[in-house]
C-alpha cells in the first residue's frame, strides 16, 4: 500500500513538473536552442537523411543559409573556403541549400550538387539553367570545391523555422546546439564584426 | 495577387491615383483660371502620389535589403510581392542608390515646380515653368521603359508599389501635357 502511494505520489509530482516546468526555448535568436531538422544531406556521395541535433559533437557549428541562384550566394563561395581552411578543425560546417521565392530562384538537388562540387550544370547563357538566376554555369563558381555538408531545404520548411531573411544568412551555434550568433542580431556583436571575426572570437582567438 | 490587392497601403495608393485623376479631370471641364487651377492641383496630386510610392519602395528596400544584415544578400519574398524586384540586388538600384530614393528626389522636384505654378499661376514664368514640367517629366520616361523592361522582361514579376510610381509618372505627364494645350490655346486664364 505505501508503495503504491509512493508509486502516485511520485507520478504526480512527475506529470506537475511537466506542466509547471518552463517550455524549452527553441528558436533561431542567440541564447535559444536551434530548431532541429531532419533533412537530406550531401557530402559527395548519396543523398542521406540527417538530424541536426545528432551532429553536435562540443564543436562549433557554422550554418549558412543559401541558395544557388543568389548573386551574393555565388560570390560568398570563396568566403566560405576561406574559412572552411582557416576554422575546419574546430568548427562544423554546414549549408543549408534554400531556394527563395524568386523568379528564377528554382533550384534542384542536381543544382546544389553542382555548386557544391563546382561541376558542369547549366551554362553562362541566360537561359534559366544553372546557377546565379540560371544564368552561370555552377562550375564557374568563385572559390575552391566545398567538401562539407550541403543540406536540402529546397521546399524552405528549415528556412520558415529558423526565421530566414534571405540569403547567404549565417548563424553559428556552440557544442550544445545554442545559438551564440545569428547575422541578423547585429547589435549583440562587436561593430563591424563578420562570420569569421565571430568564429575567431568564439574560438578564443580574438 | 489576392493579398497584394488587399494590402491597405496598396489600396491607398490607388484610391490616390484616382483621387489625381478625378481633380484633374474636374479641372479640365471647367474653363479660365478655376479650371487651371484644379488641373494644376491634380497634377499636384499625382507628383504627392509619387513621392509617396516611391517613399514606400524605398521603405521596403531599406527593410529588405539594408536592415539588420548590413546590406548584400537576397531576400525573401517580402511585402506584398515586392521581393522579387526590389529584392533583387542586381536591380534594386542606380550606381548603388535604390530607384525609391531616386523616384523621391524626382518627384520631390516635379512637385516643386507645379507648386510654384499653383502658387502663382499668374506669373511671367508660368510659360517657361510648364515647359520645364514638361520636360524634366519626359526625362523620368526612359527610366520608367528601364524598370518595367526589367520587371516584365528579366525579372518576370511586377512590384504593385512600382507600378503606383510609374503610373504616377505617367499621370503627371498627360496632366501637364494638356496645362501646356492649355497654355497654347490662350486658355490659361
Amino acid at each position: 500500500m505505501a508503495g503504491l502511494i509512493t508509486a502516485g505520489v511520485i507520478s504526480i509530482v512527475l506529470v506537475a513538473s511537466m506542466f509547471i516546468a518552463p517550455p524549452a526555448n527553441v528558436g533561431p535568436e542567440e541564447g535559444s536552442l536551434a530548431p532541429d531538422f531532419i533533412a537530406s544531406a550531401y557530402t559527395g556521395g548519396e543523398w542521406e537523411e540527417v538530424r541536426l541535433s545528432e551532429i553536435y559533437d562540443g564543436r562549433l557549428v557554422y550554418i549558412n543559409f543559401l541558395d544557388t541562384d543568389c548573386p551574393y550566394c555565388w560570390e560568398e563561395g570563396v568566403e566560405l573556403s576561406n574559412m572552411h581552411q582557416a576554422f575546419s578543425e574546430d568548427v562544423i560546417f554546414i549549408n543549408v541549400m534554400v531556394s527563395l521565392e524568386i523568379t528564377g530562384h528554382d533550384s534542384s538537388r542536381e543544382e546544389v550538387q553542382a555548386f557544391r562540387d563546382k561541376t558542369p550544370f547549366g551554362d553562362n547563357d541566360n537561359n534559366g539553367d544553372g546557377c546565379y538566376s540560371g544564368r552561370k554555369d555552377c562550375a564557374e563558381r568563385p572559390g575552391e570545391a566545398h567538401t562539407w555538408m550541403y543540406v536540402d531545404d529546397l521546399t524552405n520548411s528549415i528556412a520558415g523555422d529558423w526565421e530566414l531573411p534571405g540569403t547567404p544568412f549565417s548563424v553559428i551555434l556552440d557544442g550544445g546546439g545554442t545559438v551564440v550568433w545569428n547575422q541578423a542580431q547585429s547589435d549583440n556583436h562587436p561593430p563591424g564584426e563578420e562570420v569569421g571575426n565571430a568564429l575567431a572570437r568564439l574560438l578564443g582567438g580574438e | 495577387m489576392a493579398s497584394a490587392l488587399t494590402d491597405p497601403v496598396l489600396l491607398f495608393f490607388v484610391a490616390a491615383l484616382l483621387g489625381s485623376s478625378f481633380l484633374f479631370a474636374n479641372g479640365r471641364a471647367k474653363d479660365g483660371a478655376e479650371g487651371t487651377l484644379r488641373m494644376l492641383d491634380g497634377s499636384l496630386a499625382f507628383t504627392i502620389t509619387g513621392i509617396l510610392a516611391s517613399g514606400w519602395t524605398w521603405v521596403i528596400y531599406n527593410d529588405m535589403i539594408r536592415n539588420p544584415l548590413g546590406g548584400e544578400f537576397c531576400a525573401t519574398e517580402g511585402l506584398v510581392q515586392c521581393g522579387s524586384v526590389i529584392g533583387d540586388p542586381r536591380y534594386n538600384n542606380l550606381f548603388g542608390m535604390s530607384w525609391g530614393s531616386l523616384g523621391l528626389a524626382a518627384f520631390a522636384a516635379l512637385f516643386f515646380l507645379i507648386l510654384c505654378l499653383r502658387m502663382d499661376m499668374h506669373a511671367k514664368w508660368v510659360s517657361k515653368y510648364v515647359d520645364y514640367a514638361w520636360w524634366m517629366g519626359l526625362a523620368g520616361v526612359p527610366f520608367l521603359f528601364l524598370l518595367i523592361g526589367i520587371e516584365v522582361i528579366v525579372v518576370k514579376h511586377i512590384c504593385p508599389f512600382c507600378t503606383i510610381a510609374h503610373l504616377a509618372l505617367i499621370g503627371y505627364l498627360v496632366t501637364v501635357w494638356m496645362l501646356r494645350e492649355r497654355r497654347e490655346n490662350s486658355a490659361w486664364h
